[in-house]
């Protein structure tokens, strides 16, 4: 009972500072860890800055684990609060004026402070840069995966197969066009053209899974349900044998020696485009003709809604940014092997979908985000990793069935209003 | 191609044939029955053929320490046996903690149970028996026989006749006994069928133990082909019987069963005319063709299957 | 001139003879009532109609354009708004989303606003919603505009299932069984709310019913279905008192 009132308080105090003023404090954090976080930690008798808040330390070794906390608490909690909170009124008041600007420029403020934010955290070292870029692409894909399996309500299997041929479009475009490369021989246009050039090969990886989606999208007309998981796990599987037989793209052995153009603004930018873009789409009435499809396919004909361009598009789009996020993934990794877009990487993805919650925007972020966190916390336990998360599935499916954060509209004004007024209208 | 070439791949075929339908059938009474995808299946299999391994293993040992030898036909015979009892179990098991509490939940989230239990038992396994692979102990010695130019090992004939005998014995007991038709009752509306007395929380093991035992048989006979034993030997195997299950039809013991056999027949005649690695290439793209123009498999009829999310 | 009007239709489900030689032609204006006994084909024949099924034979045309063959989305944007008669609702979808969500075919942008959020896809929202809370008020369930359809009372539901029929801007709508499950509180109430839009959107009604008294009170034209054939058809009058219509229905009605 007192626990819930302190949790209570806690969640008052906290809603009461505008997310502005927690990314400002979230920034100040970053800087002080910058400044500050090598020689914190060596007081601490740590040997380094912990690179995830320390959370990947507490099995590799767990004595150091207080250390870690009293860092978090130094560096991350406690400043980032201070901030906020006594940020709150120049903040609050920043909100206000914003509300009556354009939204746009109120979300790209966010954006770029988020983005801040992460540059300089990042900074600290190459696993967190990694682990953050992965963790967006998965964001991207884990969304992606959500508009056909949560909002259309459909079992798709093959979004591994669409991220493949994402990944091997795009890698294909640019080692051809700007690498010279041993399986496509010398680079045709100046390698200093490249990063200009490659929004248009993630585009290009998008379309080619989005004409792949195709194949699964005509039978979808004709079943729902069951009958379209066989046919796209059917697909994942053709998409991962046929690439295996094109030995100009590496066959089995699979592709490498991308340029390394997925940086950290790329990833961000797509992966900012990616949430906005989808969830405009959800939340127009075209794009929720999708929940209409879902819920009673005969009710939506009967109210005009065009049903199979409706699946079509769905199908195509979510596809569309499994290619992009295929093409991210490729020139981060670079290196990818058909072998990888597999029954593994379908559990993963339809662990993180399930997990944050369908037909959510914020289920799916923080489904991405937790499933690829706990999977790294988790690293050092080896095998044991793949006992713990499908346990930690299972009961989310048991006690909530349809993931954590499932059926919310993602309202970005309502999130970047003022809290003043908010308080005000809950008293 | 000569006729001895082409009867010998029959042989291979129908060997493959029979590890496919076997797994199938539980994919396919478990789809019919409770709607669900069981996607712990395939892992239940490979579960099935370690229970066998130690079952051998111990019956060997048993048979060893009190000095008797046993035949091989014998042994095998009790070890399918006990098999199939110990991993029935398994299955009920994994109906009880993965599927009942979600029997009211979206299909969907059911599924995703059931993968993670499937991962869990393979990880499980790794973790208890280590990573070395395991061999299956050879119980029956392997006799050539030449029937006219064509090369039969007694392990095929033993392998393609149980699987037959174990398909019979469960379409006599779907079609005859009182139990198979509270089954068939069950797959034909479980909305009503509970409330004519029959429960679905007794269908719903018994489905599972069947399903699971006829895993763990194809497991033993797969192990008598191939001995060298993984605990991610179910993955492949389970989603290529998973594809075939659905392929059969709903409800339909007889169309999983073909679609098993279908798809060991495509298995080992593609890499005759074309290249090997285009053997799941092709197998898949005519599984895809057939479910494009006949969308609820060979022997379906036409369902409303809505995730109910 | 007829608005909508069927010639000859019939329909065999498999071996079997679901709907033969059905004739109907509706006038503008006009309210319609098609009854019959259980199985009789009544529902067959609105799916038939509105394009769930593709009629074995026979013509369909509203407005003299031919509608047969066409695809049910397609029927309904030329018009053809219907309930249902266990009311298909979208159980996630607030009441609101319901009616908004008809209006499909009316909105005024494409892909391309949908993704990027043009300013005529927010102006088209804006005016889809005012026109949606219009006919929520009219269907008397604006109150609960922001609530999941699920959590409704019966009748309400029913009324927001015919608020999102009007939403489609129907020239001829289709009332499957509209009293199913009603008290005779609910029952007086819908005859009202019937009415009103029958005289506020001037639309053509034929509904399918059970309840005699409610189809003898709204109805100008009565036809009744027995086995998929019309067996009569004329005033409530006629059909009260026309024997077949007694022996087949009435007479059956009376003994159990």
């Amino acid at each position: 009972m007192r626990l819930a009132a302190l949790w209570g308080w806690v969640w008052r105090s906290a809603a009461a500072v505008p997310p502005l003023g927690w990314l400002i404090g979230a920034f100040c954090a970053a800087v002080l860890e910058l400044l500050i976080g090598y020689e914190l930690a060596i007081m601490l008798y740590l040997p380094k800055v912990p690179p995830l808040f320390g959370a990947t330390l507490l099995f590799q070794n767990p004595l150091l684990f207080p250390a870690t906390l009293l860092f978090d608490l130094l560096v991350y909690i406690l400043p980032v609060c201070a901030v906020a909170f006594g940020t709150q009124r120049l903040t609050d008041r920043a909100a206000a004026f914003l509300e009556h600007r354009p939204t746009w420029l109120a979300a790209l403020m966010h954006l770029v402070l988020m983005y801040a934010i992460l540059h300089v955290w990042t900074e600290a070292s190459a696993y967190r840069l990694q682990v953050s870029k992965l963790v967006m692409i998965a964001v991207m894909l884990t969304l992606s995966l959500n508009v056909i399996n949560g909002y259309m309500g459909e079992f798709s299997c093959s979004h591994p197969g669409f991220m493949a041929l994402g990944a091997y479009a795009a890698s294909v475009f640019t080692l051809v066009l700007f690498t010279q490369d041993r399986l496509f021989g010398p680079a045709l246009l100046p390698a200093a053209l490249g990063p200009f050039c490659y929004p248009l090969a993630l585009f290009i990886g998008g379309m080619t899974a989005a004409l792949g989606a195709l194949v699964v999208a005509i039978p979808s007309f004709r079943t729902r349900g069951d009958y379209l998981a066989i046919i796209s796990l059917a697909f994942m599987f053709i998409v991962k044998s046929a690439i295996e037989n094109i030995e100009p793209v590496g066959g089995p052995r699979g592709m490498g020696g991308q340029p390394n153009w997925s940086t950290l603004p790329v990833v961000f930018t797509a992966m900012a485009l990616c949430i906005w873009i989808i969830n405009n789409f959800v939340r127009s009435t075209l794009g929720k003709a999708l929940n209409a499809v879902r819920d009673n396919e005969t009710a939506a004909d009967a109210m005009t809604i065009n049903t199979r361009r409706t699946k079509m598009v769905a199908f195509m789009f979510g596809a569309f940014w499994a290619g992009v996020a295929g093409g991210l993934y490729a020139h981060e990794v670079r290196h990818v092997t058909p072998g990888g877009f597999g029954i593994q990487m379908l559990a993963e993805q339809l662990a993180m979908v399930y997990f944050g919650g369908l037909n959510s925007v914020v289920g799916s972020v923080v489904g991405a985000v937790s499933i690829s966190m706990v999977s790294e916390v988790l690293k050092p336990l080896g095998l044991y990793k793949w006992l713990v998360i499908p346990l930690i599935l299972i009961l989310v499916m048991i006690f909530r069935p349809t993931g954590l954060i499932a059926f919310r509209d993602f309202d970005i004004k309502r999130i970047l209003a003022p809290r003043k007024a908010a308080l005000k209208r809950r008293e | 191609m000569s006729l001895e070439f082409l009867l010998q791949n029959v042989i291979n075929a129908l060997q493959w044939g029979s590890f496919y339908a076997l797994i199938a059938l539980g994919y396919s009474m478990v789809y019919s029955i409770l709607m669900l995808f069981n996607f712990t299946h395939g892992d239940i299999f490979m579960t099935g053929t370690y229970i066998g391994l130690g079952v051998a293993t111990g019956l060997l040992a048993l048979s060893g320490a009190m000095g008797i030898v046993l035949p091989g036909w014998l042994l095998l015979a009790m070890t399918i046996v006990i098999a199939m009892f110990l991993t029935s179990f398994v299955g009920v098991a994994v109906e009880r903690v993965g599927y009942r509490p979600l029997r009211d939940a979206p299909r969907a989230s059911a599924a995703i149970t059931g993968l993670m239990i499937g991962i869990m038992l393979e990880y499980g396994n790794l973790a208890i028996l280590g990573t070395q692979r395991l061999l299956f102990p050879p119980i029956i010695e392997t006799v050539t026989y030449n029937i006219f130019g064509v090369f039969v090992t007694n392990k095929k004939i033993v392998i393609v006749a149980v699987a037959l005998s174990l398909m019979l014995a469960l379409h006599l007991f779907i079609q005859k006994t009182r139990w198979g038709m509270a089954m068939r009752a069950m797959s034909f509306d479980f909305q009503v069928v509970p409330l004519m007395g029959v429960s679905i929380n007794l269908i719903a093991p018994m489905t599972f133990a069947i399903g699971s035992a006829l895993a763990a048989a194809g497991g033993i006979l797969y192990a008598l082909a191939y001995p060298v034993l993984d605990p991610f030997m179910g993955i492949l195997l389970g989603w290529k019987s998973f594809v075939a299950a659905i392929l059969g039809g709903r409800g339909s013991i007889l169309g999983a069963a073909l679609a098993g056999f279908l798809l060991g027949f495509i298995e080992v005649f593609v890499p005759i005319v074309f290249p090997s690695t285009f053997r799941d290439l092709i197998a898949y793209s005519i599984i895809l063709l057939i479910l494009t123009f006949r969308p609820y498999g060979f022997f379906g009829q036409a369902h409303s299957t809505q995730l109910r999310l | 001139m007829s608005l909508l009007r069927v010639t000859d239709m019939t329909h065999f489900f498999g071996g079997l003879r679901a709907v033969y030689r059905y004739n109907l032609t509706l006038a503008p204006g006009e309210i319609r009532g098609l009854i019959g006994p259980n199985g009789a084909g009544k529902t067959t024949i609105f799916n038939l109609i509105t394009g769930i099924h593709t009629p074995s034979r026979g013509t369909v045309a509203l407005e003299g354009r031919n509608i047969v063959g066409l695809r049910p989305h397609e029927i309904a944007t030329r018009g053809l708004g219907r309930t249902f008669q266990n009311m298909l609702l979208w159980r996630h979808m607030t009441v609101l989303e319901h009616v908004r969500m008809a209006h499909y075919a009316q909105l005024q942008y494409g892909l391309f606003g949908a993704f990027f959020g043009s300013p005529r896809r927010y102006a088209e929202e804006e005016r889809v919603e005012a026109n949606s809370l219009r006919l929520l008020r009219i269907f008397d369930v604006e109150r609960y505009a922001r609530q999941i359809v699920t959590s409704l009372p019966y009748g309400a539901q029913r009324r927001v299932e015919m608020a999102r029929a009007m939403a489609t801007r129907p020239k001829v709508l289709f009332l499957d069984e509209p009293t199913a499950g009603m008290t005779p509180e609910e029952l007086t109430q819908m005859i009202g709310i019937i009415r009103k839009i029958h005289q506020e959107f001037q639309v053509a009604i034929l509904l399918i019913e059970h309840r005699l008294k409610f189809v003898m009170e709204l109805c100008q034209r009565i036809q009744t279905l027995v086995f998929g054939e019309v067996i009569a058809e004329g005033t409530p009058e006629e059909i009260k008192n026309n024997p077949e219509v007694i022996e087949a229905y009435l007479g059956k009605e009376e003994v159990a």
